[in-house]
């Protein structure tokens, strides 16, 4: 159970920091729900895709 | 034998560093004993020209403190470098950005915007902003630029040796000037502090680390006895390097986190953000959001010092920004 702890303020801090709300995300899926998961994966790499590959600026001079 | 030649520098910092240099009492004498400091802006006259027309490599050992914050720390940083055998970034702002990288959450045009225009205190009708270049009937008149991201020293220079802290304690600036001048440095690359966290350092009782609830350091007397984390107050300690003598803890203040992350761990504030979520109990939705709502900036408390220094170094520029 810490993980549904860790996420949250793991999002407000990303939040902070300028990243996408949409980069990070918490499901709980079961051993058993083998379709699910899968849905939930193309859900979310369509979602990045959509998003553009990540960029954060954060390497020399405006990087 | 020629006395080893000594440099101190001061760039995005406030001066404690150099005033902790200072500290040493009169320990500073058997410095100047051993060493001629050859360049030390806080106490000698010595100018960049001066600087620039000795040999390269001709300094034995450089303190570098301060941040890389414009153009002409960057300048000095790479100056340095050339001239100097042993580079050591001094201080947290040199480690790991420190408190001047907090700005990383912003930038250049955000923080003239905010100090030449809308703070309240300013009367700046003619919306006079700084310019690297302006010409007066004198001639030409030059600022150094102010950069978008604050850097750490070993994002611009190779860097021997790492001695954090806000500033560093005295011990350890004794401990790298007795080990430099023993010729018994460490591997390049160490850190010149203690290997433990400084959790494994502190001497408070600690029993079950179970918070039901987050005080800020202003809302509560901690007990000087107990662990402060046990107490709901944010102490960076399960995340930070060990080494600086608990200066913080023995005067009932939590860790801040200066002296950056512990062997082991490469993001300070994530190691954290695992730390203060792990020990707040309660699962339901309306627990969890009273913890994120009870760390009221988890990154400017948990990158305090270390921001410039982490994975994400910044704040991320917006893409229409870039370039701007």
């Amino acid at each position: 159970m810490k993980a549904a702890r860790r996420i949250p303020l793991l999002k407000k801090m990303l939040s902070q920091l300028g990243i996408e709300d949409e980069r990070v995300r918490l499901e709980w899926v079961s051993a058993s729900e083998g379709d699910r998961f899968a849905t939930i994966v193309d859900g979310m790499t369509e979602q990045l895709r959509q998003l553009g590959p990540f960029c954060h600026n954060g390497g020399g001079e405006n990087g | 034998m020629a006395k080893p030649k000594v440099a101190l520098y001061w760039a995005g910092a406030c001066g404690g560093c150099d005033v902790a240099v200072l500290d040493t009492n009169e320990k500073i004498l058997d410095i100047a004993a051993i060493a001629d400091i050859v360049f030390w802006p806080i106490a000698l006259d010595f100018k960049y020209h001066h600087v620039e027309a000795m040999e390269d490599k001709s300094v034995d050992l450089c303190l570098f403190n301060g941040a890389i914050r414009t153009s002409e720390h960057e300048k000095i940083a790479r100056l340095l470098r050339a001239k100097s055998k042993v580079m050591v970034a001094f201080g947290a702002c040199s480690c790991f950005g420190g408190i001047p990288a907090l700005a990383n959450f912003t930038n250049r045009a955000e923080i003239l915007e905010r100090v030449y225009k809308e703070a309240p205190s300013n009367a700046n009708d003619n919306g006079t902003f700084p310019q690297t270049h302006t010409k007066v009937d004198e001639g030409e008149l030059e600022l150094p630029e102010f950069f978008d991201t604050v850097l750490t020293l070993a994002q611009v220079v190779d860097v021997e040796y790492f001695v954090p802290g806000c500033p560093p304690p005295v011990d350890l600036i004794l401990k790298v000037v007795d080990a430099f001048a023993t010729g018994q440095l460490p591997p390049v690359g160490s850190v010149i502090a203690s290997d433990k966290t400084l959790c494994d350092e502190c001497e408070r009782v600690k029993e079950e680390k179970k918070i039901t609830k987050i005080y800020r350091p202003h809302e509560i007397i901690p007990d000087p006895e107990k662990c402060l984390l046990e107490q709901g107050i944010i102490c960076c300690g399960p995340a930070t390097r060990g080494g600086c003598g608990l200066r913080c803890i023995k005067a009932n203040m939590p860790c801040r986190g200066c002296f950056g992350p512990p062997p082991g761990v490469a993001d300070q504030g994530a190691k954290l953000v695992s730390a203060i979520a792990s020990i707040y109990q309660g699962n339901s939705a309306e627990e969890i959001a009273k913890m994120v709502n009870e760390v009221v900036d988890p990154a400017g408390t948990f990158y305090r010092f270390g921001l410039a220094d982490s994975m994400l170094k910044r704040k991320r520029i917006e893409q229409a920004e870039k370039g701007g």
